[in-house]
């Protein structure tokens, strides 16, 4: 059942472009266009959840597919967009890492981690594509996070990872106990909301959302 | 079953104490009231328990009934000795807390405090009962936690935050030492109940066997402040509020010597030589060094804290003697050693407890621990004079106090070495017995010091010239405790015959198998051995004296003497600037160790126009802490310096740190596809 579903054209066509999506976001050097990226990818994680449920016929992944769809692909971006409004941030992202070797460092994060994945040899073949995509959306987005100034990237960034685990949970169990799943949107919804007020406060302290700044607080 | 029940409603007593002081913490009498009253309801408890276990059958209790964590209580003699200890002490100092506590009435917490106090007296008991190391290391950590907490109860003084750090540090090492040795013992006997601990304990490789005995030593050594691991007690005593510094010392350092008793013999068998030579000297080292401080400090508590590093050394060497009796086969020897022992330590929980109350009563009514403000007490507070006093006899070693009884079956047993046929026994122990004798007499010297200086002559300060004595329930506490020590110490026969239940199980003899009878409780006798003494003769003696000079003194006539003061060389010397003080009194022992001491001496003098005439004079006297100049700085130096070094890589920057992640991740992935195993 499983690899019927993972192997089918259009599930490797869905996460195809959930890679593409995070290469929009590594690749841009615009806030909206980063948010944006990040509903599209989230957007494209509800249609693996959907596919998932018609093949498996599990009424609950229709259930995290709609979920998914409102707070990642809705809710969750525009809380980015207000933040960026309201603290009136320059729309220009700083980088640590310039964008071509940000481009360069991404694909050498793939290759490694579906390097990875084939060489854990429990996994079945066909799975497996999913699963080197979601430990390279859960790298990448690490990676976001150490090479952008901003405190909103670092945002994005874990949230880049929390939806490449959501692709693991979804590769490997067919949907997970829905309960299991509600609790991980609380948490993640939680999340935005304090890491939101958190970047308020920085800007407020520091005049600033640019985290290098934290540097001033060690002792 | 009335054991059961007994033991309930010890545990429940002190559970109720600490929830309901916990309820009216609003209500500063009614709070200490419930939570004093309550634990020493339970302490009524737990001596009925403990006597009726000493003299009955051993008592188990299980909590679970699963084969990996038995949680229960197994409480044989040993433990009920302890359990005893802990009761009796618990029971004065109880009532003399209803009093002490009202000084902190309407400035600290008296709920908390009580909660606290309730549940440290509890861990203490749960300490001595445990049956599992697991379920020993619980409670031995609540304990410590909660001893912290109420050291650091006054913590609005930043030397109480200071001793609480050193104390916290000190334990926790301490633990971490003990989690040691439990684990070879749990390795070797594939299991953590303390019942396998004795089954496997004693039949393990040489090795494991010392490492499981050095670790343990360290371990439970910290906790009972044998020198070199006693730095945090001369801190930690002083900072705690009195009546739990009674407690401290006279009974939490106590735990450490059950686990001692309970390691070293149950455990591990103690039957390697060199280990009782170990504990000994220690004990002579701890003994000797601890009345050393205490003889130079000004600091009242602090002094008491020291005499308490002294007096676990006097202990440890009785226990170092049982085990070097033990495992040379003489266990009648052992078994004399082991009761002077744990005579000792009955009578230094009740001594020192009178002691430290003692000095809460007049830490309560002068606001000062410092000797030197002090003098004249015995005329403004002589109730709490008279049993200050007492404790003062007692810890000296004097007849017929109960000191003069524990110290000299003690010193005898080690005497008795003569007729060891080892050369290495016959050597040692007449050392360790030079070494009691040398610290009795400081100790003697030190408690006339403390007694001379403050109590006698003038008040050194306004603080003593307003002093009074105490309130009813202070001296009631004290009075119980002054009680106890002269009834120990005009009883020793019974005590004795009582001790050698209990040792008789560890030490695997009796020392009064022997045809020799203890006869009248008076005396006390040591078997095999013409030697006997009896505190009551001694004490009729002293009394017969007494009287001849009193009468005497009436028998005379009286105009032959003209009362008056005495000369002064034609100046006033009514004044207290002319007292002799404590640190003038104790300068011939600071000269005689002064290779240890190391005193500072620092004379700053501030001129007026002239460097003729000086304006004031600043004269300071230090006593360096050899143990923390030489052991303990550098080693923490060392780590700061190390840690310094390590800083660097802590930017305090996010991006840093989440590099740290990345790269750490990255390695593990690359470690994996190359062909690492998970």
């Amino acid at each position: 059942m499983e690899e019927v579903i993972f192997g089918s054209n259009i599930m490797q066509l869905f996460i195809a472009l959930i890679l593409v999506s995070t290469f929009m976001i590594l690749g841009s050097t615009r806030l909206y266009s980063c948010v944006r990226a990040f509903g599209i990818q989230s957007f494209l994680l509800a249609c693996v959840a959907t596919v998932v449920g018609i093949s498996t016929g599990k009424i609950d992944l229709y259930i995290v597919a709609l979920l998914t769809l409102i707070i990642k692909a809705a809710v969750i971006p525009y809380i980015f967009i207000y933040i960026i409004r309201e603290i009136k941030v320059k729309r220009e992202i700083d980088l640590y890492v310039g964008i071509s070797p940000s481009l360069i460092i991404g694909g050498i994060l793939v290759v490694i981690s579906y390097y990875l994945i084939r060489s854990i040899s429990v996994i079945t073949e066909l799975s497996s594509f999913a699963l080197s995509a979601s430990m390279s959306l859960v790298s990448i987005g690490l990676f976001i996070m150490i090479s952008r100034k901003k405190a909103i990237m670092q945002m994005l960034g874990i949230l880049i990872m929390e939806n490449g685990l959501f692709l693991g949970a979804i590769s490997l169990t067919n949907g997970m106990p829905l309960l299991v799943e509600l609790g991980i949107f609380f948490d993640v919804l939680i999340g935005v909301l304090i890491m939101g007020i958190l970047i308020f406060r920085i800007n407020k302290t520091f005049e600033t959302i640019d985290t290098d700044m934290l540097k001033n607080l060690i002792g | 079953m009335i054991y059961n029940n007994l033991f309930y409603g010890l545990i429940i007593f002190f559970l109720i104490g600490a929830m309901l002081s916990i309820v009216f913490n609003k209500r500063d009498r009614l709070s200490t009231y419930v939570s004093f009253l309550s634990a020493a309801i339970a302490s009524v408890f737990g001596i009925i328990f403990s006597i009726s276990v000493i003299f009955g059958e051993p008592f188990s209790l299980s909590l679970s009934g699963s084969s990996f964590l038995n949680f229960g209580f197994f409480i044989d003699r040993l433990s009920a000795f302890f359990i005893l200890v802990i009761s009796i002490s618990v029971f004065a100092v109880s009532i003399y807390s209803i009093g002490y506590t009202r000084e902190y009435y309407g400035k600290k917490n008296i709920g908390y405090l009580g909660f606290l106090y309730n549940i440290f007296i509890l861990s203490m008991i749960l300490v001595v009962s445990a049956n599992n190391a697991i379920m020993f290391l619980i409670v031995w950590e609540l304990m410590s936690v909660i001893s912290f907490f109420l050291v650091i109860f006054e913590h609005e003084k930043p030397e109480t935050r200071k001793a609480g750090f050193i104390y916290i540090v000190m334990t926790h090492i301490g633990t971490g030492f003990i989690i040691l040795s439990f684990l070879i013992l749990g390795g070797a006997s594939g299991s953590f109940s303390f019942e396998s601990f004795s089954a496997y304990g004693s039949t393990m490789p040489p090795l494991l066997k010392d490492l499981a005995f050095l670790f343990a030593l360290i371990g439970f050594g910290a906790k009972a402040g044998i020198v070199p691991l006693h730095i945090w007690l001369p801190y930690a005593h002083p900072a705690a509020p009195s009546n739990v510094s009674a407690l401290m010392s006279g009974v939490m350092i106590k735990t450490a010597i059950y686990m001692f008793i309970r390691v070293f013999f149950d455990f591990l068998g103690a039957d390697v030589p060199w280990w009782g030579f170990l504990v000994f000297a220690l004990g002579a080292v701890s003994a000797l060094t601890g009345i050393m401080y205490a003889v130079v400090e000004p600091d009242i508590k602090k002094m008491l804290a020291f005499s308490s590093i002294e007096n676990i050394g006097i202990i440890l060497l009785g226990i170092g003697a049982s085990m070097i009796f033990f495992a040379s086969g003489s266990p009648v020897l052992s078994a004399i050693a082991a009761i002077a022992a744990l005579y000792h330590l009955l009578n230094h929980s009740i001594f020192k407890g009178l002691l430290f109350m003692g000095a809460g009563s007049i830490l309560y009514s002068t606001h000062t621990k410092n000797i030197e403000e002090l003098g004249g007490l015995i005329k403004k507070m002589p109730v709490m004079a008279l049993l200050f006093l007492i404790g003062v006899l007692s810890i000296s070693a004097l007849p017929p106090f109960s000191g003069f009884a524990s110290e000299w079956l003690l010193l005898q047993s080690m005497l008795l070495s003569f007729n060891s046929t080892d050369s290495m026994i016959r050597i040692v122990l007449p050392v360790g017995a030079a070494a009691l004798a040398l610290t009795g007499a400081l100790a003697a010297f030190c408690f006339l010091k403390t007694f001379g200086i403050g109590f006698l002559a003038l008040p050194r300060s306004e603080h003593a010239e307003h002093a009074k004595d105490p309130n009813k329930p202070m001296l009631i506490g004290m009075g119980i405790f002054a009680l106890l020590s002269i009834l120990l110490g005009l009883l020793p026969g019974y005590m004795v015959t009582f001790l050698d239940r209990i040792v008789r199980d560890f030490a695997g003899a009796s020392a009064f198998d022997q045809p020799f009878s203890f006869g009248i409780s008076g005396i006390l006798k040591i078997p095999s051995t013409a030697m006997s003494i009896s505190t009551p003769a001694i004490l009729a003696i002293m009394l017969i004296f007494i009287l001849i000079l009193l009468s005497m003194r009436f028998i005379r006539d009286p105009s032959a003497t003209r009362v008056y003061e005495t000369w002064g060389c034609g100046q006033p010397i009514s004044t207290a600037r002319n007292e002799y003080t404590a640190r003038a009194f104790s300068k011939p022992v600071q000269i005689w160790f002064k290779n240890i001491f190391r005193p500072v001496r620092e004379l700053r003098a501030s001129y007026t126009v002239s460097p003729l005439i000086k304006e004031s004079f600043k004269f300071e006297v230090r006593v360096e802490q050899i143990f923390e100049r030489y052991l303990y700085t550098p080693v923490v130096d060392l780590m700061l310096g190390k840690s310094r070094t390590i800083k660097h890589i802590q930017t305090g920057s996010i991006h840093a740190y989440l590099a740290y992640i990345f790269g750490t991740m990255v390695i593990l992935m690359l470690y994996i596809i190359i062909g690492g195993s998970l």
